[in-house]
């Protein structure tokens, strides 16, 4: 398989906004002051500072889906010799496929989102993502909505499958919050038990409430450059060593490839290619993050990845080992669940910290090599990042 | 907050058509007959865009179920379940289980297709099928 994409593109800039203080002001009462669009401008000019360069430098543009691309241009000054909009993980790819095909050469990937000050609704009617994904609204007439409700009933059979247990699936925010207790930058802290988690009401039952993400206000942004003047520019720039994508499209409105295969050949088509560009396997991964709308996605992701075999992600997470310390720390800012819900894109700059090493308590040691997962609604995506 | 409503694509319409008549029929593709559900300009098994429409016996099999404790549209006050029910003719539907709740696991129950008034629009629900 081809491996052109491997070390051709760095992170060498990441900023964020302060969402654990903004999250207290809304709970306070007060309104946000930034929108989506000055929530992404505030992550961008730390992205910039922390790559120590200056907005002229910079030549490519993604932005998230919630920011509409020129306006974001526009407010940020960046006329672009190539751009686009992307969600997280599409953007990481896109801006190392245009560094290695020469169209950019220092690209900056922002999003913004004031989806709990803008009162965003992930279910009921006008579901938010409902025009991209027909199964979010087809099935409004029998009241099943939201995208909760979708991994609940994929994950009730999964149980039911795989002898799974609910106190398993809560290791998964047990593990989180715990990370996310040694984050000051989180938002959820305070550590739970297994216990708190299974006395938490349901949402949609098998589902609790702490196996759902949070909502909240926040922006991220991403300096990524090619490999080559990455180095000259910093001595740790975070590489990127793989990338791929496989996406099951077919049955999806009807959730065939949820309810039969819990989307496990798209995640073990993705290892193949990650894995193979990146040049290592599951066994030298330091650490993975894996998005995380939901805690059931965890477990799918450990299988589809090889971390464990198919079937045995409840024994592998009631051994301790998605914990910090543990085989393989899972989410070790917190995540979705505790630190922040930014779609994704805090899940790449916690990669990079880790790669880094600037992770303070919460520090997996001797960080070698980290692999981002998502499996939002079938579309399996990877990225590899390492020194 | 607001109520359920279908999607209602130039396909669906044909469909909802049927329902309104106390009957769900399928899509079949006229060249591979391949049923379609949801309803579509196309086959994805053989891109035919022929298709004619083929009344369901009305039986089959809970693949999964949930139920709601929040509150997501006004004509649905929690808690209430959706099951996703492989038809016997294939394809998956959700829809909801009304009547006598199985014990346990409700994955694998055969169940039987009927029609009710819903909020003023008709619709299906299943039911347990004792003689299943
Ligand atoms: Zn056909």
């Amino acid at each position: 398989m081809s491996n052109q994409l491997s070390n051709v593109a760095a992170v060498v800039g990441i900023g964020h906004t302060d969402w654990r203080k903004d999250y207290a002001a809304h709970r306070a009462g007060e309104a946000g002051k930034l929108d989506s669009i000055g929530l992404a401008s505030l992550a961008f000019t730390r992205a910039l500072k922390d790559a120590g360069i200056s907005r002229d430098e910079v030549d490519g543009l993604i932005v998230g889906p919630t920011t509409p691309y020129e306006r974001m241009g526009e407010v940020l000054g960046i006329d672009a010799r190539w751009g686009g909009q992307a969600d997280a993980m599409l953007a990481v790819m896109q801006a190392t496929m245009a560094i290695h095909a020469g169209l950019a050469e220092v690209v900056a990937l922002v999003y913004g989102n004031n989806q709990r000050t803008g009162k965003t609704n992930y279910g009921g009617a006008n579901a938010a993502g409902g025009a991209s994904f027909l199964s979010y609204v087809y099935h409004a007439p029998w009241g099943f909505t939201s995208q909760g409700a979708l991994y609940a009933l994929m994950f009730q059979r999964y149980m039911e499958e795989t002898g799974l247990t609910s106190t398993q699936l809560g290791e998964v925010a047990v593990a989180q919050r715990l990370a996310a207790s040694l984050n000051p930058e989180a938002v959820m802290q305070k550590r739970i038990t297994v216990e708190d988690y299974l006395a938490s009401d349901f949402v949609c039952e098998p589902l609790h409430l702490f196996d759902y993400c949070l909502v909240n206000d926040g922006g991220v942004a991403l300096i990524i450059m090619s490999a080559e003047r990455a180095r000259k520019l910093r001595p740790d720039p975070v590489m990127i060593h793989g990338v791929g994508r496989y996406d099951l499209n077919r049955g999806a409105t009807s959730l065939e490839p949820r309810l039969t295969e819990y989307y496990l050949p798209a995640q073990q088509k993705v290892a193949a290619q990650v894995f193979d560009m990146a040049g290592v396997g599951p066994e030298d991964i330091s650490s993975a993050q894996i998005y995380d709308s939901f805690s059931c996605h965890i477990p799918l992701a450990l299988e589809g990845y090889g971390y464990c075999a198919p079937g045995e992600a409840g024994r592998f997470m009631q051994d301790g080992n998605i914990k910090l310390g543990g085989r393989l720390p899972v989410n070790t800012s917190g995540g979705h669940l505790s630190e922040s819900y930014m779609q994704g894109w805090g899940h790449q700059i916690e990669a990079v910290r880790q790669i880094r090493g600037t992770c303070g308590e919460r520090q997996v040691e001797n960080c070698r090599f980290v692999h981002y997962s998502s499996d939002v609604a079938g579309k399996a995506v990877s990225i590899i990042y390492g020194r | 907050m607001g109520k359920s409503q279908p999607v209602m694509s130039i396909d669906d319409r044909i469909m909802w058509d049927g329902i309104e008549h106390g009957e769900l029929k399928l899509q079949s593709c006229s060249h591979c007959r391949t049923l379609r559900y949801p309803p579509g300009p196309i086959c994805a098994e053989c891109l035919s865009m022929e298709s004619n429409w083929v009344p369901v016996a009305g039986t089959g099999t809970i693949l999964s179920w949930v139920t709601f404790h929040k509150r997501y549209f006004d004509d649905f006050p929690p808690p209430y379940n959706s099951v996703a029910v492989r038809l016997d003719e294939g394809p998956i539907i959700m829809s909801n289980l009304v009547g006598d709740e199985p014990e346990g696991s409700w994955i694998g129950k055969r169940v039987r297709l009927e029609f009710v008034d819903h909020d003023g629009r008709r619709q299906h629900a299943v039911r347990i099928d004792r003689a299943g």
